[in-house]
């Protein structure tokens, strides 16, 4: 192996190691102001479902537009069962993870076989999120159109509900790390390997033994259970359930970061989180509730000249920037051996 | 008839489906809900019907552009919602009558759909298929936001039409405006069809669409062909639109719902039948009417939802590729 | 060569509207053996090892592999059996490296903590461990369709099924090609059946021979018999050539 990969491998676990540090101690540079608390948990939460969405999207290859509808489930399950049975969402976050996942299924199970095209999961996935919305309004009983709140408590860790938000930042966080550290283990292992293949060519994959649909499957019930369990939290989070959540603007929102991310890369999504999630809440600052759907414009327009000209996304961007560094470093090391990074 | 037939088996098990579903329904409501009379079910269905042909109209749009690229356009509902629009200002602008607006808005439209296609789809064909899908997507986000801005949440529509009126069979009342959308759709599809079969064209289009290299093989031009499909897939929705604007109002949000109505009558007809659209858009136009009137105005997206569902589980060839 | 049969298609039938591709076709694979699959351009070779493996489900017969019943059964489960193929116009994972690639075909029989063994094996076995970095998108043909056979080889099939995979070589490489097979049979037991149209591979490989022509089987049988038949003869040149 050349040095500049080693060098690579190794300073990317330095910075790893940093930027892991830097988000434990961010609170302690913003915690006073509860405005940047919610922004800096809003990037991690979008991080957390974009990196999640990276399972279905990135690798399994569909283009998966229901994000909001199990976001949705996740709350109204964990929720409800708050609200009614004083249930803790520690537990409401597994239900409702599996409530998710059983939605999930519902589309996905028809559509996974082999040579449907990836369309018809989007259309269907996209539909979904409107269609829980309207039959929650309607669902009277544990929905309908007035905002249910879920209890108030200064300091309930059984209950998740504080009077600050940067307990859920910390929250939020572990489900970021959690959800990466679960990237990369499909990443490196059978199913990562399986999944890759299916996008690069499905019949090929199919004749070396990988069961396209039990692969998809597994990458849909892995990417839903996260967002339903997240979902539990974005309940407490904001205080309150609503039919609203389902959200198609979240759906679309965390399928173009996850594109725009770069599909397949782990890291990518959570790059375009930081930089798109911060580039719309700057605008919803300064541009004010008039101006709530101009956001989508500019994701929209980002996603399509992402798409046109650099398809592989910002991760992949950034990744030919770092190699391209690493190999100007390694030209700059003597022959003789040894290297600069402080051995 | 143009294309080969594929999809009617489903059609034809679904049916029953479907109204062992009503059947389902009114098992649910309460006795004083039930406005059982035998006329609302036929209003319901007669309605619907009509309703059902302007949507098949829309899905053929969505057809023609799936069956000749490819390509689901994710955006196709919205752009009927902009036609529905510039048929608004057509309209207002030149005072004409909104069925007088096809006029205008089909060339527009088609316009439209050439440009698109030109800036944004052909550029993404040779990548993997999902960025194809989401550039769509992203056409779809982009319309539907600027609509949303441009226009906020107020209603547009256009004063009365030539074509207003009633028409009373027993206790039954049909709106003329219903009755002659209808009418247009069906001469309409039936045009297109005609179009694809014996014109020149149009079987060129067939024939690149079955087989590209060969078609260029023989002097066709792929490009012309993806960008004249789509500017005629699009175009046709302007002519819904038109008619649509005759009874209706528009607003920003109804891109949706038009998206859904048609990916569920494509689900449902399968690749390939013309006539097929329109046996489906019967079948879901009733759906959603007589689902509106029986149980909730507002559980028309979620009938069509179930049926878009239950034909995916059910699997009509259409959809399925395993040869 | 024994007389176990591992593959039989009895009466396959493959329609495509009204066009037969494949009509009738009965033939058995014995173990151990290299069986060839030859006939003109059209013949519906292709069309059978697609009905073979999966990929089509046929129109009629049936297809017996070890005797199980594998008609129109998913083609990862004709895998999971044993049998595996490479294509005529390469499907490669133009993402992935040559190393990633096997791989994919190892974890078939291989579970997390074997498989880069059996992939360096692989590597080794097909002379890809120098380009084993290499993105298979950056590939010539030769290393390409080495890539494809060493990928099927990975899943430890019992039956392999090689379409074409002497097009477009050049002599060099398809001697090189030809001894691989040779010793794949030989070392890891593999019974062979391969489509080819250039003769040296098909006589110099092959225990016997089936001639395909417009979807129909007109011969089987040896090499030198094949060489001699009229009918096979006659269907790659015309009537005329035989008198």
């Amino acid at each position: 192996m050349n040095t500049s990969v080693n060098n690579t491998w190794k300073s990317s676990r330095i910075l790893i190691g940093i930027l892991v540090l830097a988000s434990l101690l961010l609170p302690l540079l913003f915690g006073k102001n509860q405005y940047n608390m919610i922004l800096l948990t809003t990037i991690v939460l979008y991080s957390v479902l974009s990196t999640a969405w990276n399972i279905i999207g990135g690798m399994a290859g569909q283009l998966d537009l229901a994000a909001g509808a199990y976001l949705g489930l996740g709350a109204f399950t964990s929720g409800t069962l708050v609200i009614r049975y004083n249930i803790t969402p520690w537990i409401g976050m597994i239900l409702g993870g599996i409530v998710a996942v059983a939605f999930a299924l519902l589309i996905g199970y028809p559509l996974f076989r082999f040579g449907v095209r990836e369309v018809w999961y989007a259309l269907s996935s996209s539909a979904l999120v409107e269609v829980l919305r309207v039959a929650f309004l309607m669902w009277e009983d544990v929905g309908g159109p007035i905002e249910r709140f879920i209890p108030y408590h200064d300091w309930s860790l059984y209950h998740l509900r504080f009077g600050t938000y940067t307990p859920f930042y910390y929250i939020m966080l572990f489900f970021l790390f959690f959800t990466l550290y679960i990237n990369h283990r499909i990443r490196n292992r059978k199913l990562g390997y399986y999944l890759l293949s299916l996008g690069d060519n499905e019949d090929a994959a199919e004749v070396l033994g990988v069961d396209a649909r039990t692969c998809k499957l597994k990458a849909l019930v892995i990417y839903a259970f996260i967002v339903g369990a997240t979902g539990a939290v974005y309940a407490c989070l904001y205080g309150f359930i609503h039919p609203s959540f389902f959200s198609s603007p979240i759906s679309l929102e965390v399928a173009i970061l996850g594109i725009v991310g770069g599909m397949g890369i782990t890291y990518g999504p959570l790059m375009a989180s930081v930089i798109l999630v911060s580039a719309r809440e700057i605008l919803r600052a300064s541009l004010g509730g008039q101006m709530e759907s101009f956001y989508l414009i500019i994701y929209a327009v980002v996603l399509i000249i992402i798409a046109l000209f650099r398809p592989k996304g910002i991760g992949h961007m950034f990744q030919t920037a770092v190699s391209r560094l690493a190999e100007k470093r390694n030209r700059a090391v003597p022959a003789t051996g040894g290297n600069r990074n402080g051995e | 008839m143009p294309f080969f037939p594929t999809g009617k088996e489903g059609t034809y098990i679904f049916t029953p489906l479907v109204f062992l579903f009503y059947a389902g329904n009114f098992l649910i409501l309460n006795p004083e809900e039930r406005n059982i009379n035998v006329n609302t079910i036929i209003q319901g269905i007669l309605n619907g019907s009509m309703m059902g042909c302007i949507y098949a109209l829309i899905a053929l749009g969505l057809s023609i552009i799936f069956g000749v690229m490819n390509i689901v356009n994710f955006a196709h509902g919205d752009f009927v919602m902009l036609s529905m629009y510039f048929t608004f200002w057509a309209g207002s602008l030149f005072s004409i009558d909104a069925v007088a607006t096809p006029f205008i808005t089909f060339p527009l439209l088609f316009l439209f759909g050439v440009v698109v296609y030109f800036l944004i789809i052909e550029g993404t064909l040779r990548q993997k298929y999902v960025t194809q899908i989401a550039v769509t997507v992203g056409l779809m986000t982009l319309l539907r936001a600027l609509a949303q801005i441009m226009w906020k949440a107020q209603a547009r529509a256009l004063p009365y039409s030539i074509i207003q009126g009633s028409v009373n069979i027993g206790e039954i009342t049909l709106m003329t405006s219903r009755i002659i959308s209808a009418l247009v759709s069906i001469a309409a599809i039936f045009v297109v069809a005609l179009f694809f079969d014996k014109t020149w064209p149009g079987r060129a289009i067939r024939a690149a669409s079955d087989d590209l290299d060969a078609a260029s093989l023989m002097g066709v031009n792929y490009r012309w062909i993806y960008a004249f499909s789509f500017g005629l897939g699009s175009a046709l929705t302007a002519l819904a639109g038109g008619l649509l604007m005759s009874f209706q109002q528009v607003d920003p949000t109804m891109g949706l719902r038009f998206g859904l109505l048609s990916w569920c009558i494509l689900a449902l007809t399968g690749m390939g039948s013309i006539p097929g659209l329109l046996v489906s858009g019967i079948i879901v136009g009733s759906a959603e009417s007589i689902s509106m009137s029986l149980w909730d105005p507002r559980a028309r997206s979620l009938i069509i939802y179930l049926i878009f569902v239950l034909v995916l589980w059910l699997r009509p060839r259409g959809i399925f590729g395993r040869k | 060569m024994g007389d176990k049969i591992i593959l039989q298609t009895e009466s396959v039938t493959k329609k495509f509207g009204n066009l037969l591709a494949v009509n009738k076709v009965s033939f058995d694979i014995f173990e151990g053996e290299v069986l060839g699959l030859i006939g003109p351009n059209g013949a519906g070779k292709t069309t059978l090892f697609n009905t073979i493996t999966g990929l089509y489900q046929p129109d009629g017969g049936r297809v017996l592999f070890n005797g199980i019943d594998i008609s129109g059964i998913q083609p990862y489960k004709v895998c999971k059996l044993g049998m595996s193929r490479t294509f005529q116009v390469t499907k490669a994972f133009g993402s992935m490296s040559v190393s990633e690639a096997v791989r994919v075909g190892a974890y078939n029989r291989h579970g997390e903590k074997n498989v880069a063994e059996k992939v360096d094996e692989i590597l080794d076995f097909f002379q890809l461990s120098e380009i084993r970095d290499q993105k298979c998108s950056d590939l010539g043909l030769a290393p390409l369709k080495r890539v494809e056979l060493a990928r099927a080889a990975a899943t430890d099939p019992v039956l392999l099924l090689l379409d074409e995979a002497g097009a477009g070589l050049t002599a060099t490489e398809m001697a090189e090609l030809m001894n691989m097979l040779k010793v794949l049979r030989e070392k890891l037991n593999i019974t062979l059946c391969i489509v080819e149209h250039v003769m040296q591979m098909v006589m110099g490989l092959c225990d016997r021979i089936v001639v395909l022509d417009h979807g129909v089987l007109i011969a089987q049988g040896l090499p030198v018999e094949i060489s001699r038949n009229q009918s096979v003869i006659e269907a790659y040149l015309g009537k005329r050539a035989v008198k």
